[in-house]
């Protein structure tokens, strides 16, 4: 199932719709989204997601985390 | 012969006591606007100017002349030419975003020479209406002979009638505040705030620059459309003075509300103008300098006037005083072929222009403009592809603008839901403003639901092409193509 997120990188200046696989893991949204915004922003190894004020695990994926359709993520380093 | 003043009010205050009809059927509070009051409240309404008809009529017809005058020796496209590329987007950007806008304002005016509560508000929103109607043509004129020569021009007119982005944000901005708004709201919300606190920076500021890059067609435009909008400006602060009297919160709600809204229009329209498109040699002051003068330090003193405050969000106001503008232009520079004008890539002298004009805040975007530098040169120039997004962005759903609140750090966007359904904010005021009366916005939807709802295509390509009405040989692009010679390598 297809699920859209917004999605803002730290360091960037837009939030930008990730459309995620309920199956992607975290770093694979946190790729995705870094790749979106690489004109911008020089995508950088070590990112994570965060949700709701956490970090959230690399490997789970977007349905176990529990992410739903427009939902808020930041890619972020995982110590800000 | 009687002077003007012995005889004038007998033409324009013309109120009296209605007879056959109650008061509240003639001037409905839905159409009259709240808070209703009955008219003995309004009788003292009155405004500086206190022009006559046969005045209105001789002075307009000078102005025309002037205009006509500077075209005929200014206005060729031979002329235009002449300037530089990066000030022709300024051209571009203002002149798609004013004359449509300004006819929806005749609309408004003409419901406030009609439901407006008193004569002289009346006449004075007659005047108002015929100003609008020339503010709406004169662009028009000028710009129409420069289709020929460049397509962009043709979005002077085309503008609000496409789905493009921008034209989404500014619709939904002026059908609210021009098009629906009562005449206390338009007044409010229009003559005091859009025009007596913001249209300065434009028809002021901007008209300065024009002057300074050698663009007298563009000065002598904005010259005259602001004598005629300081004039029908002045219907605003009689009607904030009735209602902050007599219903003070609802006249704090209509300011706040309006000076957002009419920040986050200005801020792109002025601010890119200002701080990014006009030439940096023939820059003077900032934007944030402009805004300084003409928003925090008259725009404040009248509010105080009126025994009103603030807006309660002013110190977020000033912090995106210093941000926003700079967050909108590069996310718009890297997704340039969703608009109608090319933009600029500032280069080193322009970066240190901006740092010291902002030394808080553009030192957290200027690693966004080394990323595009450095991908300029990767790619070499004309390769317009390599610094540019390929995802679509995010929108507000109040102001439809692009989520570029906050700063690259932490960026403000809020997301809500509402009645089983997601709403984004760019900014708390957004969403504050959605929430005073969510009946009024609840049922609009911004380009990402557009998207997902199966209304336009998901493909920016696509999205560009068959959505936004932009197509390859016009849309914006780099205005140098990345040629700059500070990108040159070795």
């Amino acid at each position: 199932m297809l699920v859209p997120l917004y999605g803002f990188l730290r360091g960037d200046t837009i939030g930008l719709v990730v459309l995620c696989d309920s199956d992607d893991t975290m770093a694979q949204v946190a790729e995705s989204l870094q790749r979106a915004a690489a004109m911008r922003v020089a995508p950088r190894p070590g990112q994570r997601v965060w949700f709701d004020g956490r970090p959230l695990d690399p490997r789970l994926t977007v349905a176990r985390a529990g992410l739903q359709p427009l939902d808020r993520i930041d890619v972020a380093p995982e110590d800000p | 012969m009687l002077k003007r003043d012995q005889w004038q009010d007998l033409a324009r205050k013309l109120d009296w006591e209605l007879s056959y009809v109650d008061e509240r059927a003639a001037f409905p509070e839905a159409v009259s606007g709240k808070p209703w009051l009955p008219h003995r409240e309004w009788a003292g309404w009155d405004e500086p100017f206190r022009t006559t008809y046969a005045e209105y009529v001789a002075q307009q017809h000078a102005k025309e002349a002037a205009v006509h005058a500077v075209r005929d020796a200014v206005g060729r496209v031979e002329d235009f030419q002449r300037l530089a590329r990066s000030w022709l987007s300024a051209v571009k950007l203002h002149a798609a975003t004013l004359p449509l806008a300004e006819f929806a304002a005749v609309v408004g005016n003409l419901r406030a020479a009609r439901f407006g509560r008193d004569s002289a508000w009346r006449t004075t929103a007659a005047f108002g209406a015929l100003d609008e109607l020339r503010h709406t043509q004169i662009p028009l004129l000028v710009m129409h002979d420069l289709v020929r020569w460049d397509e962009q021009f043709d979005w002077t007119h085309k503008f609000l009638h496409t789905n493009d982005w921008v034209a989404i944000a500014g619709r939904h901005l002026i059908d609210e505040l021009l098009l629906t708004s009562d005449p206390i709201e338009m007044a409010i919300g229009t003559n005091f705030v859009f025009e007596t606190g913001f249209t300065n920076l434009q028809f002021v500021g901007l008209s300065a620059m024009a002057r300074i890059v050698g663009d007298r067609m563009f000065e002598k435009m904005l010259q005259s459309i602001q004598t005629d909008e300081a004039r029908h400006s002045q219907i605003g602060g009689p009607v904030l003075q009735v209602v902050a009297a007599k219903d003070k919160p609802r006249a704090q709600y209509l300011v706040d509300k309006w000076f957002w809204r009419s920040w986050l229009f200005f801020a792109v329209v002025t601010g890119f103008a200002m701080d990014y498109l006009t030439p940096l040699e023939e820059r003077r002051r900032s934007f944030k300098e402009f805004v300084e003068e003409w928003i925090v330090d008259q725009f404040d003193g009248l509010l105080a006037e009126y025994g009103l405050s603030r807006p309660w969000y002013f110190e977020e106001w000033r912090a995106s005083l210093s941000m926003y503008h700079h967050m909108v232009y590069a996310s718009a520079y890297t997704h340039r072929a969703t608009v109608w004008f090319d933009l600029v890539c500032p280069g080193p002298a322009e970066r240190a222009w901006l740092a010291q004009k902002y030394p808080d805040s553009f030192p957290l975007v200027d690693p966004v403009w080394e990323q595009i530098s450095s991908r300029w040169r990767e790619s070499g120039p004309d390769v317009e592809w390599y610094t540019h997004g390929a995802t679509p962005v995010t929108f507000c759903d109040l102001c439809q603008l692009v989520l570029c609140g906050g700063t690259p750090q932490r960026n403000s966007a809020q997301i809500v839901t509402h009645n089983g359904r997601r709403y984004a904010f760019c900014s708390a005021p957004c969403r504050w403003i959605f929430e005073q009366e969510p009946e009024r916005y609840q049922d609009h939807k911004d380009v990402v639901k557009r998207i997902l709802a199966g209304e336009a295509p998901g493909n920016l390509l696509e999205l560009c092409r068959l959505y936004f009405g932009v197509n390859q040989d016009m849309w914006g692009k780099d205005a140098e193509r990345g040629h700059y010679p500070w990108l040159k390598r070795g």
